[in-house]
């Protein structure tokens, strides 16, 4: 044989199809075996028993001559086609015999049958999903090797539920709607939602491996191929198809031990070329035109930054306050923008949060401030050669309590740098207050409220008014006091970012990023430099004494002669 | 026009004095966005947390935006209610967060306060539940007018949120 080696491998495969399961067709060729190996290991085993060896030899010839050539049949199935077996026929034949609504129905298409000239099929049959076969095949599937195995409870529930419901509707949304908890579950409810549901409809390639003369006794039916298909359109097919693999085989028991061999094929109709084209054409077109309906009730544009400038979106929020000395906090604050950042004018830059009792969380006492803001800034690049990185936006911000006799003392000082880098953000500052060495002052601040301030909150980081190269702080006592958690979701817009992406480049930082723009000028600044500068030379030359240039041109003349 | 999915759940609350707790959220957005489809508020169900003080309501979020221009990023508010063994509902907390503005995976967790009356209403809260709410609920969700109020700390929402971003690259805009 070409195809020699016998497929082994006759585990389930899952298909996934969105096309109607009606299109599905499995061509099915079954095929007894006479190769001459079989026969020469056949003849091998006969030689070790001499006593036996007449009659064997004579059993396999008298076989041979009787079948002639081996025999063949190949059936094409559609999905759910009933094909009866001489048994089914023989049986189904007298009305007698039948009892439900199905067996009669069988009986009809069989007299229907026997009318228009028998069937066409031989030894390959099939049992659908109405089957009681099927039924069956479900209860009594055996997992492991014991004789004793039982069907487990579970098991016994999911062979009531899940197959025979490929009818039943989606329950409408009106009805949740109405009664989302079943007080009291009916016994159906609770079988239908206490184990997986997927309705599954199954089908079954049988084919009768008796003795030609025997067909139909019952006990030779076997299994070629089991068909599940599901309302999602999976199809689980077991065992799977053979293309290139070898066709499958089934050893018979019994003194002959025959040896049969069955190919499995998909022979469902393939959509011509034209169809496909057509049926991804509406498809396009769908999705486009549900896209042009989308642009439709939006708009196509979106607001850009100019070119040459960064646009800063900080989507902020003041969670929390924590580890304070007084209860009812509240928090100032106010944005500082350096030079070369700018902001709409409608925006505020600073604000204050509501004042918020504290509650004991862990150790610490916390506040809950919840408190939104939003910073748009613009950093424009102008002169790209001055040297000096351009600076960052700070956040400042004072902590403050409030007392029942309306008196606020100062709780802390902080900053923080709005982060360079796109993406979410928490931060966590800690403060600190000013503070005076000495009891006084302490008792001052218990008793009646006010303690040192800071004239500056820039002085929390670099003060404003500051000029010089060494920034010393000795001689200010400060006194640790609790933290304040930011949450900073922060977007950068540039067009520069679009060119540098659509480069591919990945730089480290925004700065490099928007460095682009400074190489550019760069050159640009280089150009215009050597412009001027001949511009310069040339205004020399002109206002050089007119028979210095003669000369001078007349002497090089003289040279290049 | 670059789009948004959020999709998540609010997962519970805790740290609220008692339990019993729902939850009613909304997504506010600023003009230029546009609510394709999902739903952009919605209410819990009641939880009795049974050990811990955590109130579990896994409630799902599933909204998808399109935007003109980045003003106006989705926020989140909540409100925390509890409901007694009266059936009455008493206001917990109010709580918001910015929807992250990077995509990917957040797990949030959103403060909440609420409202602190004036003594005699805070004493006669200790006795028979209730007190001021807000009168008008967009002060949630903005920062302009919240130092008129005196709040009281209270739980803590628990949020998961999953963000997807489309077409924010091809504006130039890095998230």
């Amino acid at each position: 044989m070409a195809e020699a080696a016998w497929n082994e491998d006759t585990g389930g495969v899952v298909y996934r199809s969105r096309d109607p399961i009606g299109n599905l067709r499995i061509r099915v060729r079954l095929q007894r075996v006479t190769s001459t190996s079989l026969l020469l290991q056949q003849l091998q085993q006969l030689s070790f028993q001499p006593g036996q060896q007449a009659i064997g030899l004579a059993t396999l010839g008298s076989h041979n001559t009787a079948s002639g050539n081996p025999p063949e049949e190949e059936v094409v199935i559609g999905w759910q086609e009933k094909l009866f077996s001489q048994f089914e026929v023989d049986l189904y034949q007298h009305e007698s015999a039948c009892q439900s609504p199905l067996d009669r129905q069988y009986h009809q298409d069989i007299l229907k049958l026997e009318k228009s000239g028998g069937r066409k099929n031989n030894r390959i049959f099939t049992y659908t999903d109405h089957d009681r076969f099927t039924n069956m095949e479900e209860h009594c599937q055996r997992v492991t090797t014991s004789v004793q195995e039982a069907p487990s409870y579970l098991a016994e529930r999911m062979a009531n539920v899940r197959r025979r419901r490929q009818e039943r509707k989606p329950v409408e949304s009106s009805v949740f709607k109405s009664r989302i908890v079943t007080w009291k579950p009916s016994e159906e409810f609770i079988k239908n939602n206490h184990v997986i549901n997927t309705p599954v409809q199954t089908m079954y390639i049988m084919a009768d491996l008796g003795p030609e003369d025997k067909l139909g006794c019952g006990d030779c039916e076997h299994v070629l191929c089991t068909i599940r298909v599901d309302s999602n359109g999976v199809i689980t097919v077991k065992p799977d198809f053979t293309g290139t693999k070898g066709p499958y085989r089934i050893e018979l028991e019994g003194e002959k031990r025959e040896l049969w061999k069955y190919t499995l094929e998909n022979a469902s109709a393939v959509v011509q070329q034209d169809e496909e084209e057509r049926e991804q054409r509406l498809f396009k077109d769908l999705y486009s035109r549900h896209k042009e309906y989308l642009h439709g009730l939006v708009g196509t544009d979106f607001e850009m930054t100019l070119p040459g400038s960064l646009r800063l979106f900080v989507n902020g929020e003041i969670v929390s306050a924590q580890g304070y000395e007084y209860d009812n906090l509240y928090i100032h604050f106010f944005l500082e923008l350096p030079s070369h950042w700018s902001c709409p004018p409608s925006q505020p830059l600073s604000g204050v949060t509501q004042t918020c009792a504290t509650k004991i969380l862990g150790k610490d006492r916390v506040a809950f401030f919840s408190f939104p803001f939003t910073l748009e800034v613009f950093f424009t690049q102008e002169d790209e050669l001055e040297g000096s990185l351009p600076q960052w936006p700070v956040l400042y911000f004072e902590v403050l309590s409030l007392d029942f006799w309306q008196r606020y003392r100062v709780e802390g000082y902080g900053f923080v740098m709005l982060p360079a880098t796109p993406g979410a953000h928490t931060l966590t500052v800690s403060t600190w207050r000013p503070m005076e060495p000495g009891t006084f002052s302490e008792l001052q601040r218990f008793f009646i409220g006010g303690s040192p301030e800071l004239e500056d909150l820039t002085y929390a980081r670099v003060p404003s008014t500051f000029k010089g190269d060494r920034l010393s702080r000795f001689g200010f006592r400060t006194e640790t006091t609790g933290s304040v958690t930011f949450r900073l979701n922060c977007l950068q817009q540039s067009k520069a970012f679009l060119e540098s992406s659509s480069m591919k480049k990945r730089m480290q930082s925004v700065l490099d990023r928007l460095g682009g723009f400074s190489q550019q000028g760069s050159v640009y600044n280089v150009l215009e430099a050597f412009q001027r500068a001949r511009r310069r030379m040339q205004e020399a030359r002109e206002s050089l004494p007119q028979d210095l240039i003669s000369t001078s041109t007349a002497g090089r003349d003289s040279h290049l002669s | 026009m670059a789009e948004v999915h959020v999709i998540g759940q609010i997962v519970g609350a805790s740290g609220f004095p008692s339990n019993s707790l729902f939850c009613k959220w909304g997504i506010h957005t600023g003009g230029a966005w546009k609510l394709l489809s999902g739903l952009r508020e919605g209410q819990t169900q009641v939880d009795h947390p049974q050990f811990d003080n955590v109130a579990y309501w896994s409630h799902p979020i599933d909204v998808h935006f399109a935007t003109k221009g980045l003003q106006g990023w989705p926020k989140l508010h909540v409100q925390v209610w509890h409901q007694d063994s009266f059936g009455r509902s008493e206001l917990y907390g109010y709580g918001f967060c910015h929807v992250p503005s990077s995509p990917g995976f957040h797990p949030l967790d959103c403060v909440t306060w609420r409202p602190l009356g004036s003594w005699q209403e805070q004493f006669s809260q200790l006795f028979v539940g209730g007190g001021p709410q807000l009168l008008n609920s967009d002060l949630i969700y903005t920062g302009a007018d919240r130092y008129r109020l005196q709040t009281r700390a209270m739980g803590t929402v628990h949020l998961q949120l999953a963000v997807l971003l489309r077409n924010f690259d091809r504006y130039g805009v890095e998230s």
